[in-house]
């Protein structure tokens, strides 16, 4: 097993570029996901490192080894697709076994010379790794004649028992029914933590991102936007993009301008005027906020906002609720102007839709972004509200 | 509007009338194949023959037509099945070999040219083959081919091509990407993904695309007709020709049709075993949604 | 793979060269036993092979347009007739498979007992080989002791010459044949396209009000349509060359009254009689035909999307 490097990978068709400018190094033994929307080139990513595209610049190495002109088979990598791609004419025992009886190995007694592995061979590391996958029950079956659970396992099953460099997984768990996906996602944790090895996965899912991922890489329309820890791109997000796409309930953004106000700034966005600190210039900017981290409570309170609840979402164990927030108490502003629509989380059941609410939120939560996404690092809410 | 009620006699109106329309569609369909099972189980002369037809009269029913036809007819129905399966046979396995690579590049490559070359296999199997009869015998007679195994073989096989080629494309179509890249993966190079996984994956249109092949020289007569001068190269379908022709000397249909019953049986056998494939096959290209 | 079809020239012959080598063998048999034979039978089109009675294996000379000019002046009437028979034969055809298909298939769309029972025996014709049957419906067309004139004598109808007396007569008896080949093919071409419409399509348009008729007018026919125009265009450009009916049961005749092109080619080149072998006039009634074929073809092209399958 071994680390992979990809170095300035661009992926250019015709009339687009798929992959823009990607350079990641992934750590030997390290899961890292890679987060992106359907057609942002995650898969393109994938595929180059498996060899089954090749790139248009840029250089990918496995190990330390430079694959470029490596084809697939000579890669040693192993990959779960989406379909699971297993061969629909073989049993699931000879689907595992598929590789093994084409790959050679160096002669014990003459290195320089190669063999094919012996029966024996084989049957032992189909039946260890069907163990492990709990499928040794059905091992002669056809891949039409098992669930997609099954199925997934035996795709599971035929990568391992290859023991290669590293494991490319393109949206292995997608095609599950939900309820049998999270626990699919469990299996696959449990299973990166006792084989060690490299797991590059791709997905569109920021929960299976999250839970899975070591650090995520998360991309968009071709380029690589970050690549963190899950905690590192929830909490400190480099642009705007990064920040609405992972988190879920969705964050919250407010595009506004600041002003110059006395001798600082303020946020201004409708009736909501919020001072801020930092450099910066009078312009638009965005503020962020998790809905987390929104404030709903149903007294006045120092620097609060009032408002109402104009939807509720019940999710369960908590609600997401729809508010729409008009001006401080007590201050009148100079202009009407439309209320801003913001959404919170909070215990579930404690509100309801049309009641009035005084919404506040913790200063140092707030994410600031320029008109381009880019993030705002110095800036920052400067007091509690007015 | 007053709210239509479901009438009861349309509705038997409509249902009779549609058994009535398929019985006639049937009896249509069955009718010659009927006539030949019963006029082959009999040796009634040409002239009493619609009688016993249209009431079969068992005590006339009898199997030597097919006793003559299979055992004292000359050319003997042994040497002309042997040499239908010997042209059959060739020109179908060539025939298959050349649809499954042709099949192969086509879907699942891109390569320049790809393009230009389905436009040249279309224009050219716009030929009508019936009558490149005409430029290979005139080639075959200079090269001193004409009444050989090999100058039949190769018209034959050369028949098949485009069209199997196209239909094994289509199939594998329809086969995802995927699972030549999983076999890529696991350590297969294209050649190898192409025997050991298209290959066996695409075992039911190869099958189809043998069994037409093989259908073409099997029912041929133009190309055996202008080809085959000596009677112990004849196929099948010139023995059943010439059978038909002295028949109207004999006045006796009883030859002729149990002969098209021998040589349709394996025809018939194959195509209803695999019924639901061939149809399938063949309607790939042809049903769109 | 399919994934590069947006690269440059230079990227897919670097990674799709292979192919070459898969179509190689295809490519020297389409070349060496199809496009060669093609080209020497248009070159011999433009000789006097057969016609100017000195033609043999080895002696015949290049005469340029003159056949052609001869089949559009002196034998004007002979190739208009060709032309018109071929345009009759596959056209015919082809209007009464697409009539009898739809009506047969939309008949068996419904939910009617014994359906399964006869969808099979309305497939039986096709289950046997064309040539094979075609000889036996000659016989059975025939005038004295023919089985089809002794079922009408029992009816009461005086014995038809079908295949020797009337163009008419001769054309019947031609279509029905052709008819009892095909129509199993095509009764299950559309029937599956039939099957394969969406039954709730139907469920909306019946709460929506509409009736059998409108039902059939609003969606089954739409989703037909494709199906029905490019079976029916492939039906034309077979048929059109769909040699063995026309020269087994009436190779012809009466006259010239139902040859086709295909035909007349073979009976040219080898026809019966021991007559001298036409060669150049066979080969160029053959390139007239295939030059037709293909103005029809380009505008099968052009009108549907017939490559679509084949160039994806």
């Amino acid at each position: 097993m071994s680390g992979i490097t990809l170095q300035n990978i661009t992926k250019r068709f015709k009339t687009e570029t798929a992959v823009d400018d990607v350079s990641l190094s992934i750590q030997d033994g390290e899961f890292v996901v890679i987060l992106g929307a359907s057609g942002s080139g995650k898969t393109t990513i994938l595929r180059i490192i498996a060899g089954l595209e090749v790139q248009t610049t840029g250089h990918v190495f496995i190990g330390d080894v430079l694959v470029d002109d490596y084809e697939p088979r000579d890669r040693n990598i192993a990959m779960v697709f989406q379909s699971y791609a297993l061969y629909p004419h073989l049993s699931a025992y000879d689907n595992i076994a598929f590789g093994l009886r084409v790959r050679r190995i160096p002669r014990e007694d003459d290195p320089d010379r190669d063999r094919h592995l012996t029966h024996q061979e084989i049957d032992g590391k189909v039946r260890g790794v069907s163990q492990m996958l709990g499928i040794a029950e059905m091992l002669q079956k056809r891949p039409s004649e098992l669930s997609g659970g099954q199925r997934q396992r035996v795709a599971l099953a035929r990568a391992i028992v290859r023991d290669p460099e590293a494991f490319l997984l393109d949206e292995p768990l997608s095609n599950l029914d939900a309820k049998i996906r999270s626990n699919a996602r469990i299996e696959l944790k449990r299973l990166h933590q006792r084989l060690r090895q490299t797991f590059v996965f791709v997905t569109h899912d920021q929960t299976e991102a999250m839970t899975l991922g070591d650090r995520l890489a998360i991309v968009n329309h071709g380029r690589l936007l970050q690549c963190d820890t899950p905690e590192r791109t929830l909490s400190h997000p480099l642009n705007q993009f990064v920040a609405s796409f992972v988190g879920s309930p969705e964050m919250v953004f407010l595009e506004g301008n600041v002003e110059s106000t006395g001798g600082g700034f303020t946020f201004v966005k409708g009736p909501v005027r919020i001072p801020v600190r930092g450099t910066g210039s009078p312009g638009a900017v965005t503020i962020g906020l998790r809905p987390w981290d929104i404030r709903v409570e149903k007294a006045s309170t120092p620097g609060t906002l009032s408002g109402r609840v104009t939807g509720v979402e019940r999710l369960g164990s908590s609600d997401q609720l729809f508010l729409d927030v008009a001006s401080p108490p007590g201050a009148s502003p100079t202009t009407p102007a439309a209320p801003v629509s913001l959404r919170a989380l909070v215990r579930a059941y404690d509100f309801d839709v049309g009641d009035g609410v005084f919404v506040g939120f913790d200063p140092d939560r707030a994410l600031f972004f320029n008109a381009e996404g880019g993030r705002l690092e110095s800036m920052s809410i400067s007091s509690p509200l007015p | 509007m007053k709210p239509r009620r479901r009438r009861r006699w349309t509705r038997w109106a409509k249902r009779i009338a549609s058994h009535v329309v398929l019985i006639i569609a049937c009896i249509f369909a069955v009718f010659p194949i009927y006539f030949i099972v019963v006029t082959s189980l009999s040796t009634l002369p040409i002239a009493g023959i619609t009688a016993h037809v249209l009431l079969p009269n068992p005590s006339q029913l009898t199997l030597s037509s097919y006793n003559t036809v299979l055992l004292h007819e000359s050319p003997s129905y042994l040497s002309l099945l042997e040499n239908s399966l010997i042209f059959s046979g060739s020109a179908a396995a060539i025939g298959l070999l050349l649809a499954a690579f042709t099949g192969f590049a086509l879907s699942k490559f891109n390569f320049p040219g790809r393009r230009t070359f389905v436009y040249f296999i279309l224009l050219i199997s716009l030929f009508p083959s019936v009558v490149m009869i005409i430029p290979f015998y005139l080639m075959f007679a200079k090269l001193g081919l004409i009444d050989s195994y090999i100058g039949l073989i190769i018209p034959y096989s050369a028949g098949a091509v485009v069209f199997s080629g196209i239909l094994v494309k289509n199939y594998m179509d329809s086969i995802p990407d995927d699972i030549e890249e999983a076999a890529l993966i696991d350590g297969m190079s294209r050649t190898e993904a192409f025997f050991r996984v298209m290959i066996p994956l695409c075992l039911p249109v190869l099958g189809l695309a043998a069994f037409l092949a093989f259908m073409g020289p099997y029912t041929d007569y133009a190309y055996a007709h202008v080809f085959l001068t000596s009677s112990d190269k004849w196929t099948l379908a010139l023995g059943l020709y010439n059978i038909n022709s002295s028949d109207t000397g004999t006045q006796n249909y009883g030859l002729v049709t149990s002969f098209a019953i021998v040589m349709s049986l394996p025809i018939v056998a194959f195509y209803m075993v695999f019924q639901r494939y061939i149809i399938g096959g063949l309607t790939l290209g042809a049903v769109r949604g | 793979m399919a994934d590069l079809r947006d690269q440059t020239l230079g990227f897919r012959l670097r990674h799709e060269w292979p192919a070459y080598l898969y179509l190689l063998p295809t490519v020297a048999v389409l070349l060496v036993l199809n496009a060669y034979p093609i080209a020497y039978c248009i070159y011999i089109s433009m000789t006097d092979f057969g016609t100017g009675g000195r033609g043999s294996l080895l002696s015949y000379h290049y005469i340029g347009i003159t056949n052609y000019q001869f089949a559009l002046t002196t034998g004007a009437s002979t190739s208009l007739a060709l032309v018109e028979n071929s345009f009759l034969w596959a056209g015919g055809s082809v209007v009464l498979f697409l009539l009898i298909g739809l009506g047969l298939a939309s008949v068996l769309n419904q939910p009617l007992r014994g359906r399964a029972i006869y969808r099979t025996v309305i497939l039986l014709p096709w289950a046997f080989p064309a040539f094979i049957t075609l000889l036996v419906w000659t016989n059975m067309w025939g005038y004295e002791y023919g089985i089809i004139n002794s079922m009408l004598n029992l009816v009461g109808i005086p014995s038809v010459n079908w295949l020797l007396s009337t163009p008419t007569a001769a054309w019947s008896a031609l279509f029905i044949t052709n008819i009892w080949l095909s129509f199993p093919f095509y009764t299950v071409v559309f029937l599956a396209t039939m099957q394969a419409i969406p039954k709730d399509l139907y469920e909306a348009a019946s709460i929506d009000g509409a009736g059998t008729f409108s039902q059939f007018r609003r969606i089954t026919l739409p989703y037909l349509a494709p199906t029905v125009i490019f079976v029916g265009l492939m039906g034309f450009l077979f048929t059109f060359n769909n040699f063995y009916p026309i020269y087994l049961i009436t190779n012809g005749g009466p006259g010239i009254s139902t040859q086709i092109f295909i035909t007349e080619s073979y009976n040219d080149a080898f026809g019966a009689h021991g007559a001298t072998p036409l060669f150049s006039t066979a080969a160029m009634y053959s390139v007239l035909d295939f030059l037709i074929i293909v103005c029809l073809t380009l505008v099968v092209i052009w009108r549907t999307d017939l490559t679509r399958n084949w160039l994806k």
